[in-house]
């Protein structure tokens, strides 16, 4: 099955340029410019990973990514910005963010980085499963 | 539901890196995943950051263009990298390094601090009056206005009358319409090397502060101070010409980068303001901020606005010749009307030489044919206007003048202690007025050679040397903007005229050749600074076509089809040396908190987080200690599939063989594992390279030599079997399908080969280091320096500290790494004892002959 991104900007050529480029790799992409399309889109498909821009008019990045980590803890956050800065970096990853990414981004390096998120998306789900049949099994054998 | 639902998400999700239940072996697997994962991003984000810091190292070294954008960027990316590490080996020994992140912060701190840009303080004033303005006021007058009221107000000459919008306005400016973070958002996503994206964004950078409102108190200021210019706002009009900081210096003169606008009325002034400090993204400015490596943010514009002087004659004179430091002659050029024809360098002006004398004499005239000339515009602005035919010869300055002119002009150079460019005008009542006084940029004295023996006849003669030096590339002619954007990496530049905007092709040009111009355009000016040799002024050009290989000599002032070696050859001994610019300064700064590497004994008791004081250090750190973890999963958790195997082999050594999943071709039960069993295709390259050639046996070594091994093997605790860590004592192989990690220790030698060979090329690596042997340290370090030699003629990177190398290789397809791995293979087992026999050269090239043949022989087979 395809990965799935959502891919949040507030730059609109930027997003269609992306969207298209991470189509043509075989993603499935969902996009959205604004922070509330953005929020709906994660609750409403099933994203795995999300390409989110540090700074957009309505949304802060870093924050943000602390709020989908906690309603979202298995989706998988790759920041984009177009701003360098070490404090912002580091911050971002101790929010939880997978990576950090500065633009202008190289397209190989971007799927590689989505590709390894998704992996450890997958592993966690693998051991979550296994523990809830376990957790079955317990409690049939009580 | 839902939330106590998530919770118990997040708690499994809080507790997937902790430890395997014991007897689970499900578990066991999926959390040897888990940290294969951890450990494989662990080594990518470690690869990531080496590349990052090598390319740092290297800008700081010069070679290349860099902006404080690469700076910025490559410290915020080299940081992830870290951090990323540092997590990874979290994940892979949880709880077991957490002081590394306050390490890693405190470090991040002090890069940060190091990266900032010093404030403009709050309280300097938003204009100053010229008549306040000297050489103390260069922080906030720029260098351009501070020399010109150095010259009014403490050489007392005559200048126009003004004030000037200080850069603690420009600051005001910036900071209430809250551009910064943009203007360096855009200036970090676009890639200014590429000359489209340079336009594109010159353009949005312009626009962002072109659409800025003035604040109301610089606005106020402007008006106050231009009511006391002048008392009735239809007296005069105005010339706005920027003062930006590091502007001006023999260095960096940034001639005609920036915009000036002439003959504006004083109800545009704040409108005019704007576009002078816009003028700061033009293309052709960025590019050369970009070529002399200076920092955007250290840039503040100040704006000088200037009574604007109606100019019968105007022009500019130089202390010296540009071109050659010896020749100390005073050079004047003119022209009719207003001196723009003469810093845009596109009209015939008059070339006058005053040597230096008392009172000083003209030596030479040049009078050129003066059909055009910049006048008022009765409105506002300039226009072209065509000289009237009796004055197309005459001389636009007469000789009272000229040497009135170079009177001051020397003057001037002795108040400043240097040779000086002015610009000056003569009024229409016959009175001189200096514009602009700056230091003088000037090349090395070049002697005028003779045409070179057995060159083909040259294409053009002719013209003025405007830049010595000599240079080849293929022609590429520029008359639109549209010709700029196709302009390829180190063309021949031809053009009719040599205006300002093509500075933005100049480095990226290997030369230039133009119909039209003399020394004193603002080309020519930055051409010299670039060291980019230029003819100018060479009269028509038809025989230059467009892609037609040429050697350019401006030193000679001539073109020669094709290339001509002896030219070239003499013209890189005249090149200047590379200038240390503030960028490299700032990237070597950061630099000493981030590439120098201190860990480097792993079984030191220095080897702890607390020690690490770079951010290589960390990585040293992470690296070390994820492979020791991975190992040490293997070994103590009970699960047989993934504990180490000995290798089953015919060879007198140990070899420990610890698979990560993938790099056994399927599931080995028991203790040993078979050649034939390896799936791993790294460690099968490393391992063919390593028997593909019988070892001859360690050389024979005289009894000065063995009586060194003796003495190294009771002096050096390391070596001593008590000190030794269990691990190190064999050899051992983690592998998976596309990955080998080697640790080995061959008696006093210690090595590590790691290669990741998959499919995407641009995550493979190999690195390899070597440590150590057995002889005294000049042997060991002689040893090192052979081993360095061989790899870096097989284009390894490549270096040697003491008796350790270390070489990388990156970007390969997976084929070219199991290649490479072969022959490290090979020297790894044939470099061993080398270093007994270092000081005998003989025996050294003895051994170098049979590696490099052997080498050969492996890469044909």
């Amino acid at each position: 099955m395809a990965i799935s991104v959502l891919l949040v900007d507030d730059e609109e050529n930027f997003v269609a340029t992306l969207a298209k480029r991470l189509t043509l790799r075989r993603f499935d992409v969902f996009t959205a410019t604004r922070a509330d399309p953005a929020f709906a889109a994660l609750s409403e498909n099933p994203i795995d990973v999300v390409l989110l821009d540090v700074r957009m008019p309505d949304l802060d990045g870093i924050e943000a990514t602390k709020e989908i980590k906690a309603s979202h803890p298995l989706v998988e956050v790759i920041l984009l910005t177009g701003h360098a800065s070490m404090e912002a970096s580091l911050e971002g990853m101790r929010m939880g963010a997978f990576d950090y990414l500065l633009k202008p981004v190289n397209i190989d390096e971007l799927v590689y980085k989505i590709e390894d998120a998704h992996r450890k998306k997958e592993l966690q789900e693998e051991k979550i499963r296994r523990l809830a049949e376990k957790a079955d099994e317990d409690s049939n054998a009580e | 539901m839902i939330t106590r639902g998530l919770r118990w998400l997040q708690g499994i999700v809080g507790r997937l890196t902790g430890r395997a239940e014991p007897g689970d072996p499900e578990a066991a697997r999926e959390l040897f995943q888990t940290r294969y994962h951890a450990l494989r991003l662990l080594l990518a984000a470690n690869t990531k950051a080496l590349d990052l810091m090598a390319a740092m190292e290297r800008a700081a070294g010069g070679g290349f263009t860099i902006g404080m954008p690469f700076v910025r960027s490559h410290c915020t990316a080299v940081g992830v990298s870290v951090y990323q590490m540092v997590r990874h080996l979290d994940t892979l020994a949880p709880d077991r390094y957490t002081s590394l992140f306050e390490r890693l912060e405190d470090i991040q701190h002090t890069i940060d601090h190091e990266l900032a840009t010093l404030p403009v303080p709050s309280d300097a004033p938003l204009v100053l009056p010229l008549t306040e303005v000297d050489s103390h006021h260069i922080d906030a007058a720029g260098p351009k206005m501070a020399n010109l009221g150095e010259v009014a107000n403490v050489v007392g000459m005559s200048v126009p009358k003004g004030f000037v919008i200080t850069t603690a306005a420009h600051e005001r400016l910036i900071t209430a319409n809250d551009l910064q973070p943009e203007i360096d958002r855009l200036l970090q996503a676009h890639q200014t090397e590429e000359l489209d994206e340079l336009f594109a964004l010159s353009s949005n950078l312009q626009s962002l502060i072109m659409s800025a409102d003035v604040p109301r108190e610089i606005a106020a200021a402007i008006d106050a101070a231009s009511a006391r210019v002048a008392s009735s706002p239809a007296e005069i009009t105005y010339a706005l010409r920027s003062s930006a900081l590091g502007e001006d210096s023999a260095q960096a003169s940034f001639a005609g980068q920036y915009q000036s606008l002439l003959n504006v009325r004083s109800e545009h002034l704040i409108e005019s303001y704007l576009e002078v400090v816009a003028s700061k993204y033009t293309p052709q400015a960025m590019h050369y901020r970009l070529q002399r490596g200076l920092r955007d943010e250290d840039v503040a514009m100040s704006v000088g606005c200037l009574e604007m002087i109606d100019a019968r004659s105007g022009g500019v004179a130089y202390t010296g010749n540009p071109g050659d430091r010896e020749d100390r002659n005073i050079y004047l050029s003119s022209t009719w009307g207003l001196p723009k024809a003469i810093v845009d360098g596109r009209f015939a002006s008059d070339l006058l030489i005053v040597e230096r004398a008392e009172p000083p004499q003209i030596s030479d005239r040049q009078i050129g044919d003066k059909r055009t000339r910049f006048v008022l515009d009765p409105v506002e602005g300039v226009q072209r206007a065509e000289v009237p035919h009796d004055l197309h010869h005459r001389p636009s300055l007469s000789d009272e003048e000229a040497i009135g002119i170079a009177e001051l002009a020397l003057r001037l150079e002795s108040h400043f202690k240097t040779p000086v460019d002015l610009e000056w005008a003569i009024t229409t009542d016959g009175k001189v007025v200096i514009l602009q006084c700056r230091p003088l940029a000037q090349s090395s004295a070049v002697a005028r050679r003779p045409l070179p023996a057995g060159a083909p006849p040259p294409l053009v003669t002719g013209g003025v040397n405007a830049s010595p030096g000599a240079a080849t590339g293929s022609i590429h002619r520029v008359g639109r903007d549209s010709d700029a954007l196709t302009c390829p990496e180190g063309a021949v530049l031809v053009l009719e005229q040599p205006l300002p905007r093509w500075a933005a092709l100049l480095g990226r040009t290997a030369a230039v050749v133009a119909e039209e111009g003399g020394i004193a355009g603002h080309l020519a000016t930055v051409a010299r600074e670039l060291g980019v040799p230029a003819i100018l002024g060479a009269g028509l050009l038809d025989a230059l076509e467009d892609g037609l290989e040429v050697t350019v000599d401006a030193t000679g002032r001539a073109v020669y089809p094709g290339r001509i070696e002896s030219l070239l050859r003499i013209s890189d001994q005249e090149r200047p040396a590379a200038v240390d610019t503030p960028v490299q300064q700032a990237l070597r700064k950061v630099l000493r908190h981030i590439a120098p590497l201190n860990l480097l004994d792993p079984d030191g008791i220095e080897f702890k987080p607390a020690s690490c004081r770079t951010l290589h250090d960390i990585t040293r750190f992470c690296h070390e200690q994820a492979v020791r973890e991975i190992f040490a999963f293997g070994t103590e958790t009970e699960f047989p599939e993934y504990a180490s195997k000995q290798l089953h082999h015919n060879v007198p050594m140990q070899w420990w063989v610890l698979d990560l999943g993938g790099g056994f071709k399927q599931p080995v039960s028991g203790k040993y594992v078979r050649l034939e069993d390896i799936a791993c295709k790294p460690m099968l390259a490393l391992w063919d390279g390593m028997v593909a050639v019988p070892w001859d046996g360690p050389p024979a070594v005289t009894g000065r030599g063995f009586a060194s091994i003796l003495f190294e093997a009771t002096a050096n605790p390391a070596l001593a079997t008590p000190f030794r860590k269990p691990y190190a004592d064999r050899n051992y192989f983690i592998i998976s399908e596309h990955f080998i990690n080697l640790q080995s220790r061959f008696g006093f030698h210690f090595t590590n080969v790691e290669a990741l060979a998959g499919l995407r090329p641009e995550e493979n690596y190999l690195s390899f280091s070597f440590k150590g042997g057995a002889a005294d340290h000049e042997r060991k370090a002689a040893r090192a320096r052979f081993i360095g030699d061989l790899l870096a003629d097989l284009r390894f990177a490549v270096k040697v500290t003491e008796d350790v190398v270390t070489a990388r290789r990156t970007g390969l397809d997976h084929q070219d790494v199991e290649q490479s791995l072969r022959v490290v293979g090979y020297l790894l087992m044939h470099t061993r004892q080398l270093d007994m026999i270092m000081n005998e050269p003989t025996a050294v090239e003895h051994y170098r002959s049979k590696m490099v043949a052997d080498i050969q022989s492996l890469s044909r087979n």
